[in-house]
């Protein structure tokens, strides 16, 4: 792994770790109510400040926490036009599956790729640890991934374009 | 054209294999029927591919020897249409090649079609042969169309320029031939619907001239991508030169057409977009594929830790629950059951008021008291 990715996910590793200190904490305004605060915004004395972490111009990660929620934005690397789609269909394939992981936001926040919505429930189901330990695994999986995709698509454009050239042989 | 596509891949090692068949599946298998069949058989088929060829099969009981195949297709170019007919002498003579005995060329042709053949199964051979040359009858479309080009192509060597032929093979897809001093250029326009596709058609044009201008395949058609038309097709109509794609130019010498390797030529040129078209299917299908097997591996993730946590509070959970078991007896057990029973009746009683249920409360609903084998029973 690169040192200056390595020091990108410690950085939001470390910040997920302070900023993952959740309660149930129903909503001020409507009574019987408990929802993510982070989404609401409707009390400010119960939201952190956001922290912001990037790695690059291209590369960020934005962190807003609240009393009893967490949202992870994330925008990802996209060097080049293939890069670009590949990283659209990915995430979006991962997006409209958002159950299927139980903290990702159907739809990110603009600005960002991809988004996760991190509540009291969530760590309470899962180890506070694992949960960190995925969001930055699949981080991790998601540059690799991208990168691993765009040279299968390149590899297979050049054996098909041999296969091509083979039938004026 | 019936297209038919191979392609594995798996880590670094592939096994592809592109085919485009020539004959029309529907067709050769109406004209193996009635090559196999026994009883004379009459049919009147007609038959409709991509909306625009028409095949017309007829054939009658009284003449079970006989059968008529007529076919209409949408022609390559206008260029140099005969005055006689809408096919050339050479087209003419390269159906009568492919077909041989089994079939003759009926002069004119059945009103509203190119070409009509009378087919003469008896003449096919009964071995493994008969299939190749109802095969080779099937693809009659293929051998008109590409006769076209090649008739073009047969000129390569000549001096000159004359103006781009434009070329249609898949509606809406046309394609120009440009005459130049010793060499044709095919230069066909590219358009996708998808950006996506765009972008994987372009990295594959990339490798094509990348992999193209490699020694090794010094001997093959130079190819060349550009996003804007070459200067030769300056004056042709600004919809069929409005691309999104870019537009990619082979140039055909005189030695990409010699002997046998004109008919490879002309096949290839004729299904590249095709090609091109299968190929982003395919890619995307590797895409998608990828893309589940990344998913499964990131939800196993995620799950494993919540798994984990459950087990955690099951082992807590469980301790306790045997603990109670074994602190407990039998009759206490039962004697508990039986007070939440009870109530749960009382509870029904409190919630619901009706005038004189007490009285039959107590005298139908009263359960009996459980006594122990030591203990004694009053006596009234």
């Amino acid at each position: 792994m690169a040192s200056s990715l390595r020091l990108y996910l410690t950085c939001i590793r470390n910040t997920l770790e302070a900023a993952m200190c959740l309660q149930n904490f129903p909503c001020q305004e409507v009574e019987r109510h408990n929802k993510p605060e982070v989404e609401l915004k409707t009390s400010s004395e119960l939201l952190l400040n956001p922290v912001l972490i990037c790695r690059n111009e291209a590369e960020r990660c934005l962190i807003e926490t609240s009393i009893n929620s967490l949202r992870l934005s994330l925008k990802v690397k996209q060097a080049d036009e293939l890069e670009n789609i590949l990283t659209k269909k990915f995430l979006r394939f991962l997006s409209i599956r958002a159950e299927a992981f139980q903290v990702l936001r159907r739809k990110p926040i603009q600005g960002y790729d991809i988004s996760f919505l991190v509540t009291n429930y969530n760590c309470e189901e899962m180890q506070k640890q694992k949960l960190i330990d995925f969001i930055v695994q699949f981080m991790e999986d998601i540059d690799k991934e991208i990168s691993d995709l765009k040279m299968s698509v390149n590899t297979r454009g050049r054996l098909v374009a041999t296969e091509f050239l083979k039938q004026f042989l | 054209m019936n297209l038919w596509y191979c392609g594995v891949m798996k880590g670094k090692s592939t096994n592809m294999s592109f085919c485009f068949e020539r004959e029309s599946p529907a067709l050769k298998q109406i004209l193996l029927k009635l090559y196999h069949a026994e009883k004379p058989v009459q049919t009147d088929h007609h038959l409709y591919e991509f909306g625009s060829v028409e095949y017309y099969v007829q054939s009658s009981a009284a003449d079970p020897h006989h059968s008529f195949l007529s076919v209409l297709t949408p022609l390559l170019s206008h260029w140099e249409i005969p005055s006689n007919g809408p096919l050339s002498p050479y087209t003419i003579q390269m159906v009568k090649d492919i077909c041989s005995e089994s079939a003759e060329v009926v002069e004119p042709a059945r009103e509203g079609y190119h070409l009509t053949l009378k087919l003469n199964f008896s003449m096919i051979p009964k071995s493994k042969e008969s299939e190749k040359v109802v095969r080779r009858i099937a693809s009659v479309q293929a051998v008109i169309i590409s006769s076209q080009l090649k008739e073009i192509f047969r000129g390569v060597d000549s001096h000159g320029t004359f103006q781009p032929i434009k070329l249609v093979y898949y509606p809406r897809e046309p394609f120009y031939l440009i005459r130049q001093p010793q060499k044709i250029t095919a230069v066909f326009p590219m358009r996708f619907k998808e950006h996506s596709d765009v972008v994987i058609a372009t990295a594959f044009f990339q490798e094509l001239m990348d992999v193209g201008s490699s020694a090794k395949w010094a001997k093959t058609p130079t190819c060349t991508w550009a996003p804007i038309p070459p200067p030769e097709l300056r004056g042709e109509s600004i919809e069929d030169l409005s691309t999104n794609g870019g537009f990619v130019s082979f140039d055909i010498c005189s030695r990409h057409v010699e002997g046998k390797k004109l008919e490879k030529t002309v096949w290839t040129l004729l299904n590249f977009y095709a090609f091109v078209k299968n190929h982003i299917k395919c890619t995307r299908g590797l895409i998608q594929r990828r893309m589940q097997k990344r998913l499964e591996s990131l939800v196993e993730v995620l799950h494993r830790g919540a798994v984990e946590e459950d087990n955690r509070v099951k082992r807590r959970r469980g301790g306790r629950y045997i603990r109670k078991l074994v602190s407990l007896s039998k009759f206490k057990t039962l004697k508990r059951r039986c007070s939440d029973i009870v109530n749960k009746i009382k509870r029904f009683h409190y919630r619901i008021k009706i005038h004189g249920f007490n009285r039959f409360r107590r005298r139908w609903l009263t359960l009996p008291k459980f006594s122990s084998s030591r203990g004694y029973s009053r006596l009234e």
